[in-house]
């Protein structure tokens, strides 16, 4: 559908640019082209904010039933509401759970993982490239195909419902170590020689030379660990039964359940999902250029 | 033999990679060696699993309900792919054209990468509410029956679009960052020889960041086949009558509602081996491309 408009638009464009003769007219059509494209482009923004545009719109309305485009204006309730949806409901509980395990998952996994990128890239030792298959071949493994035997092995260790569980398992990433090798290999090899004529250990060496100098993209590597630890929904929602212990993804569902049999309005609903979506997206937005430098390593 | 190799302490090198090795032999490979050895049993939540031998996966071979999920995971994922690659390549070509405000245009199209999917499907499950649903009243005037709670293919397409919505920002991000390394030169040269604008996208463009494609088909079919989870358990469980019950829920559900662990571990077998394949054809996929493309 997008397809075909911008077809059309831009045949339509095309006709009369080869209609136009003078330097004049030919910049008038540029300009006229890049109007249509901004138009184009603003009509994309829009529908792909939409969704999310009506989810915060009904979350400030009492009881969130907009059955139709005249039941959108704002209501005053948006105060109210996400002070009921934190305090009454206790989403602050499942929104404080998140946020410790994205943060421990985050932390841990780019220590874990600076440590053996700083082996693969810096050391030389045998079967190195067995380790790094090892580790590259975990990208198999994704947790949807091993989460029924990490159920029972979680339970069998006594971490069944507790934060170990949510966290602990993450904590290997074949990514992250991918994205920091591939960074390092991009600093000059003279720098861990000179290090190395002066006497500068590994440690020594990766805290003050490697660290700062891979800031943009040790920021990118964690927001993406963020977003992705803090979408998760499977592994949570299986081995957390607890509560008190949820995180905030699985309490929306709970939410849901209460929304489908009246016990809360659609607009609690609504006001969970924008409170959820809110950490992940202001990462995005304030870390944008980092996120996308360090997605042009991953690729490769 | 790269000179960056300089240390050469092997219980350093050992003491460093522990913490990676053990969380991935432990809690990666182990339990999936795990999963493999419990599809040959009967086992549920308590202990004492009884030996079967190939009984599980016999039985998933001769299950038309499996067989209809396989069927409907391998449609919806190619459903997702062509859908999410379409809309990303028209929008990434968009911006790409733009000359003013590209920055500002990204952001606002590739955001919904740090869209939760729990998020995704229950705005979409608010929005497209056979009920309550703000655009349902204007679909019936269509013509119509808004009914996607009990009608399969209705529910298929409501999940399909929540599934393509949320990804859609994702490939953009890589589309964009490819079309941007494309050289200007060549661009020049295809304005120059009168080439149309919807002609350079597909016979200048593609092929130059086919590469990038060939990564993102795999990426969009994994996303396809486990990455829609969160929204089918909100969304649909599933129904109605195994609409949308890809592998991935039909496993939870055999796991989690009916407790059949080593029935549930066949199935993480062959979704193992699935994914396996996948990652390989990429493998081989983007070696030819590499070469072919320079």
């Amino acid at each position: 559908m997008l397809g075909s408009l911008l077809t059309a638009l831009t045949a339509a464009v095309e006709r009369s640019q080869a209609a136009g003769r003078t330097t004049s007219e030919r910049l008038r059509q540029l300009e006229t082209e890049q109007l249509t494209l901004h138009v184009l482009a603003a009509t994309v923004v829009f529908l792909i904010v939409l969704p999310v545009l009506i989810a915060a719109l009904v979350s400030t309305k009492r009881a969130g039933i907009v059955t139709s485009i005249a039941d959108l204006a704002p209501g005053g309730h948006a105060l109210s509401n996400y002070r009921r949806a934190l305090i009454g409901l206790e989403f602050w509980r499942y929104m404080l759970n998140s946020f410790v395990m994205s943060i421990a998952v985050v932390v841990g996994k780019l220590i874990v993982s600076l440590l053996a990128a700083l082996v693969i890239v810096y050391y030389r030792f045998p079967y190195k490239n067995a380790v790094f298959l090892f580790i590259l071949f975990t990208l198999l493994l994704p947790v949807p195909v091993r989460f029924v035997p990490l159920y029972r092995l979680t339970t069998e260790l006594g971490m069944g419902n507790t934060f170990f569980a949510i966290t602990v398992p993450y904590l290997a990433s074949a990514t992250t170590v991918f994205i920091l090798r591939q960074h390092f290999l991009s600093i000059p090899a003279s720098l861990v020689e000179t290090a190395k004529v002066d006497g500068v250990g590994p440690l020594r060496f990766l805290w003050s030379v490697l660290v700062p100098m891979s800031r943009a993209v040790l920021v990118g590597v964690s927001v993406i660990m963020f977003v992705y630890t803090w979408n998760q929904y499977l592994w949570p929602l299986v081995i957390i039964n607890a509560e008190s212990l949820q995180v905030a993804q699985v309490g929306l569902s709970l939410l849901r359940g209460q929304a489908s049999t009246g016990e809360v309005a659609w607009s609690m609903v609504m006001t969970g999902s924008i409170l959820t979506l809110l950490p992940p997206l202001a990462l995005l937005v304030l870390f944008r250029r980092q996120l996308l430098e360090t997605f042009t390593i991953q690729q490769k | 033999m790269s000179t960056r190799e300089v240390f050469t302490d092997r219980l350093q090198a050992g003491v460093l990679l522990l913490p990676t090795m053990v969380v991935s032999l432990l809690f990666l490979y182990y339990p999936t060696v795990r999963a493999v050895g419990l599809s040959f049993y009967r086992a549920s939540l308590a202990r004492g699993d009884v030996f079967v031998g190939l009984e599980n996966y016999r039985r998933l071979a001769s299950s038309p309900e499996y067989l209809r999920s396989l069927l409907v995971s391998v449609l919806f994922a190619a459903c997702v792919v062509v859908g999410v690659m379409a809309v990303a390549l028209c929008v990434s070509f968009l911006i790409h054209e733009i000359d003013v405000g590209k920055g500002v245009y990204l952001v606002a199209v590739i955001w919904p990468y740090a869209l939760p999917p729990a998020v995704a499907g229950l705005v979409f499950l608010f929005i497209a509410h056979p009920n309550i649903g703000i655009f349902t009243s204007y679909i019936e005037t269509l013509g119509v029956d808004v009914n996607w709670f009990s009608n399969g293919p209705q529910a298929f397409v409501v999940v399909l679009i929540a599934a393509v919505w949320k990804q859609v920002g994702y490939n953009v991000i890589f589309m964009t960052a490819a079309l941007g390394n494309v050289p200007e030169s060549l661009t020049e040269t295809a304005e120059l020889d009168g080439v149309s604008r919807t002609q350079r996208l597909l016979r200048v463009y593609v092929p130059i960041i086919s590469p990038t494609l060939v990564f993102l088909v795999i990426m969009n079919t994994i996303y396809g086949f486990f990455g829609t989870f969160a929204m089918i358990d909100l969304m649909t469980k599933g129904g109605p009558a195994g609409a949308t019950n890809i592998l991935i829920y039909d496993l939870y559900r055999t796991a989690f509602q009916f407790y059949e662990f080593g029935f549930a571990s066949a199935k993480s077998v062959v979704l193992f081996v699935a994914v396996g394949l996948l990652m390989y054809g990429q493998f081989r996929l983007s070696d030819r491309y590499a070469y072919y493309g320079g």
